[in-house]
């Protein structure tokens, strides 16, 4: 059907596309991804300088989208917010916005204070830098210049990190074999807690240090630790991609871009093999590890390994997830499963630069003949036509594909990636080790049993 | 009461020329903030003394595009909803259209229960160079895959500051389109009350949806509930209409366009809630001669019964709706005695009295107080999300049959929330499903609520089952408090200790007027 309503700017009528015009997208705004950063870091408050709704925006379609979490201890209509409406908008959110820092830190307990601007204050001008800097005597508080406007969630992560580089770190002595973990992007990953608390136990099994940054009790002092690191891990070809880089300029702290969060025993371990050299760990200790991990989980591979020839062997596969989710398991399905990855949909947006790297983790280094067909995807329409178009036994997405994989694809469909609202993700994960195994055991629901 | 002889001298009359409705501030005196004696608040608002209040500490509370219009209005079949904002302003809407095919499977129903909903995706360019073509191009692509009928287009903070003309792009594109485009203004900065949000979807619907009154159909009444009343509560009130040889009209959620169009040739419209129903009944009596009435709602067994009688007068049908009333109460009036008794012995375990607060909406305020009455419990203070002009006859009422009670408006923020259940410790709160840690108490708390989505006959509130179903939920919810206590000995608390000992909850509350108040 031709339809054309869009004018040019000389008037007529132009077939002008707009693919950022999307349906249901696979992520939220800049502003939700620096509010779920700070709601990561336990002890840190938000304070939403925006409209009413952001924060409640931000828990159904946001904190809930990441497994059917509330918010944490400042999360959901806990998080204080200067409500920005019509006379704020004409007269400026300023004021608002200094007496809500007052009035936060003399209520809510906290560490540290997190200001993130939302649209309203991004477009009428407020000078939030300023209002901010009148309580550096009184509380540490940051300032996250973002808004709902400038980009996705992966994209709010990065400017969290921005603000507490610029406005929190200062040199540190460098700890020796201590690495913090950056591109672990809390909410838009919706494992984010298992996968930390994963990554931190393997580490600390090769004998590293580990600064989490987020998620631990460490709160303000994790933050204030990532300069004394001697290695920056960045498990994200692009979100904290920038703040390693940055880190290493202001810090000389070198970094190692892994792109992925490992599943299962191949990439973990050498994961583990890679962070060892670069921390001078004697491979004698990082193998010892390796192979105590490799042999308990293969010995429990043996458990599963019937029901998995019976219900799903060498499936064709779909991954539609952010680029780090997608990575891991399209490489974990085809290097120890023997799964046949046929597509792989990007759904987190990734800036230009970062496409070609995607694309060829997405693609180097699998078994098997072919390789998967990588799309560069959020739209939740273009996605469901493109599955439709495809013969797939298996799709690991978001729940948004749970009922078209069964009517539309007859496979079997696991909750990976956001939005995730048909599971409840605590601290499990896919990382490390014992991640293949944790997914073979969520995903049996969908063939084992009565249904 | 019913209002089927309202006239032309009416402060609420709608005008559909506009291209939304005014604010609940505007249009009612809605107010954000109290503290006092219910029937102060009354005499105040009579005297037109409420104003709205600034905050110097405030917390999230949903804004009128986020309250929930994304979630409910994604959910109408064969039709589009198109956000004309930013990424994250539609975001919730993924939430609810998954939680309702769930639903939508579980009980059996049709298959063809797949929302669709664009967002424009307003980036920075847009913001400097405008976003109409951008709006333009999302109802091509939302006719081009879905070919709805209606096409309703919501708009945003971001999209209202840059100015956004929403308006000239409908008439430009309108009468190229099959589809009814409806605009709805609910940009989040027009109002501090999220009912704004409400009248401006009914302003939308009432102005480009609902057609002529042709075909009178005397047995259909329409149904605007809240997302808080549940699948089972539409299953009874289905039920207990058929009864008395009615159809439901229900909207918003799951309706199609055309259940929209036949507003006006249903035979009166009906309230679950009031407060959210108004701007619509009064739009269909108005433009239509549909008439209808705000009080009471089908929640408890009298306000059923009350509800009923009410259609039954207004359709002169009065005997055929007292048998149902007498067959109904035969059933389930021994019910609810066996779950007051079961209160009598609570009550009698502590002391003689069993205190529930309750966090309710405005018209949760005038149907769940009597029903706590009807349960035998006690109710120190009833907490509501904001208040106006519109209720306050059937508030009036309430006073003369369950007497004075302190009454807080707060929008539901959480630390007053907090410093209020501290403060009258009652053995019970009720709360809203989201409300941060308001779960950790030594002595009782439940949620006040479920949601549409939830299809179970135990979350059911609404009609006789609903009395009963909610009854037996309360009642179930003071025998183990593990859960809440152990939460609150284990876990720390948001706030500082000096919030709880200081008195007021309104601590932070501007005494000067609010602008826009």
């Amino acid at each position: 059907m031709t339809l054309t309503l869009v004018t040019g700017r000389d008037g007529k009528l132009s077939a002008q596309e707009y693919p950022e015009v999307a349906e249901s997208p696979r992520f939220t705004c800049a502003l939700g991804g620096a509010y779920g950063a700070t709601l990561a870091v336990y002890g840190a408050v938000p304070i939403l300088h925006s409209g009413q709704g952001c924060g409640m925006a931000n828990a159904q379609g946001m904190t809930y989208a990441s497994g059917l979490n509330s918010g944490g201890p400042s999360g959901t209509t806990v998080t204080p917010c200067s409500g920005l409406i019509e006379e704020h908008v004409v007269f400026g959110g300023e004021d608002k916005l200094r007496r809500l820092i007052d009035s936060t830190i003399q209520v809510m307990k906290g560490e540290l204070y997190v200001v993130i601007s939302g649209c309203v204050p991004a477009l009428i001008g407020d000078d939030v830098d300023s209002v901010v800097a009148e309580f550096k005597d009184r509380a540490p508080v940051i300032h996250v210049k973002t808004s709902g406007f400038v980009g996705n969630g992966f994209l709010g992560y990065n400017h969290f990190l921005d603000a507490v580089i610029d406005g929190l770190l200062k040199p540190r002595p460098v700890e020796k074999k201590l690495v913090n973990l950056f591109g672990i992007v809390p909410n838009q990953n919706i494992f984010w807690k298992g996968e930390i608390r994963t990554l931190k136990a393997l580490l600390e099994g090769i004998g590293a240090k580990v600064n989490t940054v987020f998620s631990d009790f460490g709160s303000l002092g994790s933050l204030e630790r990532i300069p004394a690191a001697s290695l920056n891990l960045a498990f994200h070809p692009w979100a904290g991609a920038e703040a390693v880089k940055k880190l290493e300029d202001k810090f000389g702290t070198p970094f190692e871009a892994l792109d992925f969060v490992p599943t299962g025993p191949k990439d973990t371990s050498e994961l583990l093999r890679l962070v060892g050299r670069r921390l001078r760990i004697p491979s004698r200790k990082v193998e010892a590890f390796i192979s105590n991990e490799e042999k308990y989980v293969y010995r429990f591979m043996e458990y599963l390994a019937e029901m998995f020839m019976i219900a799903m062997p060498h499936s064709f596969i779909a991954a539609v997830a952010d680029s780090r989710t997608a990575i891991a398991l399209v490489r974990y399905g085809a290097n120890e499963l023997g799964w046949n990855p046929e597509l792989a949909v990007v759904t987190d947006d990734p800036p230009e630069w970062s496409h070609e790297t995607i694309r060829r983790r997405l693609t180097e280094g699998l078994e098997g003949p072919g390789v998967p067909r990588v799309l560069f995807e959020y739209d939740s329409h273009k996605i469901r036509q493109e599955l439709k178009a495809q013969p797939l036994q298996v799709i690991l997405g978001s729940s948004q594909e749970k009922y078209i994989a069964k009517t539309e694809n007859e496979a079997h469909h696991l909750s990976v990636s956001y939005p995730t609202y048909d599971r409840l993700i605590v601290d499990r994960s896919y990382a490390g080790y014992r991640g293949g195994i944790a997914m073979m055991e969520d995903m049996s629901h969908s063939f084992a049993g009565p249904s | 009461m019913t209002h089927e002889n309202e006239g032309q001298g009416d402060p609420n009359r709608i005008n559909l020329d506009d291209i939304t409705c005014p604010t609940r501030e505007q249009r009612a005196n809605g107010i954000n903030a109290f503290k006092g004696k219910a029937s102060e608040l009354v005499e105040q608002a009579r005297n037109g003394q409420l104003r709205n209040c600034e905050r110097d500490f405030q917390q999230n509370s949903g804004c009128i595009l986020n309250f929930y219009l994304t979630v409910r209005v994604a959910t109408i079949r064969d039709a589009v909803m198109i956000v004309h904002a930013p990424v994250g302003c539609s975001a919730p809407a993924a939430l609810y259209r998954e939680v309702f095919r769930r639903l939508w499977a579980s009980m059996n129903k049709a298959a063809d229960f797949d929302f669709h909903w664009l967002t424009t995706n307003i980036g920075e360019k847009d913001v400097i160079y405008g976003a109409a073509d951008k709006l333009k191009y999302a109802i091509e692509e939302a006719i081009r895959r879905h070919s709805p009928q209606a096409i309703f287009i919501l708009t945003s903070c971001a999209s209202g500051i840059i100015g956004e003309d929403v308006e000239g792009v409908v008439a430009e594109v309108q009468p190229k389109i099959d589809a009814t485009l409806v605009p709805i203004h609910c940009e989040g900065i027009r109002s501090r009350i999220v009912q704004t949000g409400y009248d401006a979807f009914w302003h939308g619907i009432l102005k480009y949806l609902v057609k002529p009154r042709r075909n009178p159909q005397p047995d259909l009444i329409n149904v605007a509930s809240m997302l808080s009343y549940t699948w089972q509560d539409r299953v009874e009130i289905t039920r207990i209409l058929g009864k008395i040889g009615l159809r439901p009209n229900f909207i918003p959620e799951f309706a199609r366009v055309s259940d929209f169009q036949a507003l006006s040739e249903a035979a009166l419209t009906a309230p679950v809630c009031p407060t959210y129903t108004d701007y619509l009944s009064r739009g269909l009596e108005q433009e239509h001669g549909v008439p209808y009435f705000l009080y009471p709602s089908p929640i408890g067994i009298a306000n059923t019964d009350e509800w009923l009688r009410t259609i039954g007068r207004m359709l002169h049908i009065e005997d055929r709706v007292e048998d149902v009333i007498l067959e109904e109460r035969k059933l389930w009036v021994p019910k609810m005695d066996a779950i007051r008794e079961g209160f009598e012995k609570v009550k009698a375990a502590n002391g003689g009295d069993f205190r529930i607060m309750g966090s309710l909406g405005q018209g949760r305020l005038v149907t769940q107080t009597p029903f706590f009455h009807e349960l035998g419990v006690s109710t120190p203070v009833a907490l509501c999300q904001d208040f106006d002009d519109l209720l306050l006859d059937d508030v009036e009422d309430l006073l003369k049959r369950v007497g004075d009670f302190d009454i807080i408006v707060n929008t539901f923020q959480a630390a007053e929330v907090a410093h209020t259940a501290r403060n009258y410790n009652p053995d019970m709160v009720l709360s809203c499903p989201f409300q941060g840690s308001a779960y950790k108490r030594e002595k009782g708390m439940t949620r006040i609520h479920a949601l549409r989505g939830d299809g179970r006959r135990w979350s059911a509130q609404a009609g006789y089952a609903g009395a009963v179903a909610c009854g037996s939920f309360l009642l179930q919810a003071t025998k183990n408090r593990s859960f809440q206590n152990t939460m609150l000995q284990k876990t720390g608390d948001p706030y500082k200790d000096w919030w709880y000992k200081q008195p007021d909850p309104h601590y932070f509350h501007r005494k000067e007027e609010a602008a826009g108040s």
